[in-house]
């Protein structure tokens, strides 16, 4: 009954909804007072900082329907940024945050200039390219970026908040609340702009752009707009995984991989819709740390269709936990073929069927 | 002078091989509409291959291609027919994150078979080479060079002269003509996929003796393809050919006058600028 609601509700939330919006934000806040597994904070992490990369990616992707395949360029800003500030300047990482989030934004103007003036196929190739140069860059600019071998971070200091000092960076607690209250934010910026003016505009231009340009939208204004706020929210997560690990290299912050796992989160929850990221996190996340964790494999052991010594049971444990990108790719194939609009819109359907 | 010519001429070699790469992709393309991110993954699968016959057949890497292409042509037809054909004239987005999945599943198949080891294909001839007034070239890189002028004016010929070509151009050229015309066009899509696909697999199987086998390859070579295509015009054979010795070239001579890190970042501005001054690229107007 309620879960309709919050699903089909377009504009202006409906009471119930609310009601269940609120009450999963207060236990999220709760939650770590219960649960002291360092694993499932980790886990809850992962979904924040997933959920923050997909909400980002949809303000561009899926609400002014420009398909950038080269987020990992904003992300990668923002990681290295506040990695370099923090390592070699002692610069604290919340002011990183920031710094981060000016250079994802000169990126973002750069990478407007030239990708904008392309459209459909051509923007998605140029969008890779300068990621791809992003990339190249950090790995030959040894100097700034100490190339190859990364950035690890030794200490990070202690964060002041209102009254409160936060100095246990070991324990995955403060990250939680970080991750926790960037993705609500996230959430709420998607939220804002959705219904705001720009929402309209851009949404206009993502149905058809000549048409809202001979209406007299700006193009080039409202694209770089949308661009700019969803290139901020991804150095966003790009500096928080990066202070969360403690460690970027170019491989894990700038590959291609990470540009198309972030249009990944947002194309199976669904696009254009708020709710689509946080589901499309909510199916990923846990996959991907099922499949790393072998459990999959445990479980085809205990169900005792392989035993665990012969050949195959070898093969098994050796090579599962290495498939979550194979899984990921049947995953984007059933999707794309059978649920092209994301399992939110697939149960969108599924429940007006239903209802007939 | 002779350090330029000797990279000019490595850079035209390996161009050649990159050609076969961009034509297969641009094929695709103008058949279809459909921008095939899965390119690379599939030379990639043509690598293992060869790898495969060398390694438990013994094959020669340059005569195993006899069997190679035949196998491609038949994987990339049944690609097509099992996954692309679903999604032609949908949105694109849906075209390219289909073609990211499938290179997704190819690599990490590999991954699964062989590990992420880089796999080294070895001949007897692998490093060997041939002087010729000065300039010493890559035995097995003019080996290849050959191979793909002859596999290249092959394709010419059966896409001018033959009536199965000249429907495959006329698809390319207008779909829904073409079918009023009574040509078969989800056959030649089929037809293109497969083309497609042997020609990145035959390129694959043409670098194995000098480059380096793993399975996260494929993105790279997806990358070149795109900007070998777009340099020359999507949909432009004679455009992607050229497309193919102009990166060819650019990457061997950036490697020697910058560095051979930076010479991949030559590749991608020389793309942009494409992109910003000429999107249609080289040969744009002329339709392949």
């Amino acid at each position: 009954m309620t879960i309709p609601n919050l699903l089909s509700s377009r504009r202006g939330a409906s009471p119930a909804s609310l009601i269940i919006l609120v009450a999963v934000t207060a236990m999220l806040f709760v939650f770590p007072a219960f649960m002291k597994s360092p694993y499932a904070l980790h886990i809850m992490i992962l979904f924040f900082l997933s959920t923050i990369m997909g909400e980002s990616w949809n303000i561009i992707g899926g609400y002014t329907g420009q398909y950038s395949v080269g987020h990992a360029a904003y992300f990668g800003a923002g990681a290295y940024t506040t990695m370099i500030l923090l390592q070699y300047k002692q610069i604290p990482p919340w002011y990183g945050f920031i710094a981060g989030i000016v250079v994802a934004a000169v990126v973002a103007l750069v990478i407007g200039a030239i990708c904008f003036r392309l459209r459909g196929p051509y923007f998605v190739l140029a969008s890779i390219a300068v990621a791809e140069v992003l990339r190249l860059c950090a790995l030959n600019l040894k100097d700034i970026t100490n190339g190859a071998e990364g950035i690890l971070v030794t200490e990070i200091p202690p964060l002041k908040l209102g009254g409160v000092v936060i100095t246990d960076f070991l324990s995955k607690v403060p990250f939680y609340y970080m991750g926790l209250s960037w993705a609500l934010i996230t959430i709420l910026v998607t939220w804002i702009v959705q219904n705001s003016k720009l929402g309209y505009f851009i949404q206009a231009i993502r149905e058809d752009q000549d048409a809202a340009h001979s209406l007299g939208i700006s193009l080039s204004l409202y694209k770089n707009a949308a661009l700019l706020i969803s290139a901020a929210l991804t150095s966003i997560a790009g500096s928080f995984y990066a202070i969360y690990i403690g460690f970027v290299d170019p491989p894990t912050v700038l590959s291609l991989d990470i540009s198309v796992q972030i249009v990944l989160i947002c194309i199976i929850g669904g696009i254009g819709t708020i709710w689509g990221p946080v589901v499309g996190s909510l199916v990923l996340v846990p996959l991907s740390e099922i499949l790393r964790s072998n459990l999959i494999g445990e479980t085809i052991f205990k169900a005792g269709f392989v035993t665990e010594s012969s050949g195959m049971g070898v093969f098994l444990k050796e090579h599962l936990a290495h498939s979550h990108a194979l899984i990921y790719g049947i995953l984007v194939v059933v999707v794309i073929l059978f649920m092209p609009d994301g399992v939110l819109g697939f149960v969108k359907k599924l429940m007006a069927k239903k209802k007939q | 002078m002779i350090v330029f010519l000797q990279s000019l001429i490595s850079g035209i070699l390996i161009g050649g091989v990159y050609a076969l790469i961009g034509i297969g992709l641009t094929i695709i393309f103008g058949v279809m509409r459909v921008i095939n991110f899965a390119h690379g993954d599939i030379m990639m699968v043509g690598m293992y291959l060869t790898y495969i016959l060398f390694t438990v057949a013994g094959i020669d890497p340059f005569v195993s291609i006899v069997i190679t292409i035949p196998l491609m042509f038949l994987f990339g037809a049944v690609l097509q027919k099992v996954f692309i054909n679903r999604i032609i004239g949908t949105l694109p987005q849906n075209q390219i994150l289909l073609t990211i999945g499938l290179g997704l599943i190819m690599s990490n198949t590999m991954m699964l078979i062989f590990t992420s080891d880089y796999k080294i294909l070895s001949t007897s001839y692998s490093s060997s080479s041939i002087t010729l007034a000065g300039i010493s070239i890559s035995q097995p890189l003019f080996i290849s060079f050959v191979i793909t002028v002859a596999i290249t004016a092959v394709l010419y010929w059966f896409l001018m002269k033959t009536d199965t070509g000249q429907a495959i151009r006329a698809t390319a050229q207008d779909r829904e003509a073409a079918q009023l015309m009574g040509i078969n066009v989800k056959w030649m899509s089929i037809l293109a996929f497969g083309i497609g696909s042997f020609l990145a697999g035959t390129a694959g199987a043409l670098i194995s003796p000098t480059y380096y086998i793993f399975p996260q390859i494929g993105s790279t070579f997806t990358l070149k393809a795109f900007v070998i295509t777009v340099l020359g015009g999507m949909g432009s054979i004679i455009g992607a050919t050229l497309g193919g010795v102009i990166i060819g070239v650019a990457e061997s001579l950036g490697a020697v006058y910058i560095s051979s890190g930076w010479k991949d970042v030559v590749v991608f501005v020389l793309f942009l600028l494409v992109l910003l001054f000429k999107p249609a690229g080289l040969m744009g107007k002329s339709r392949m």
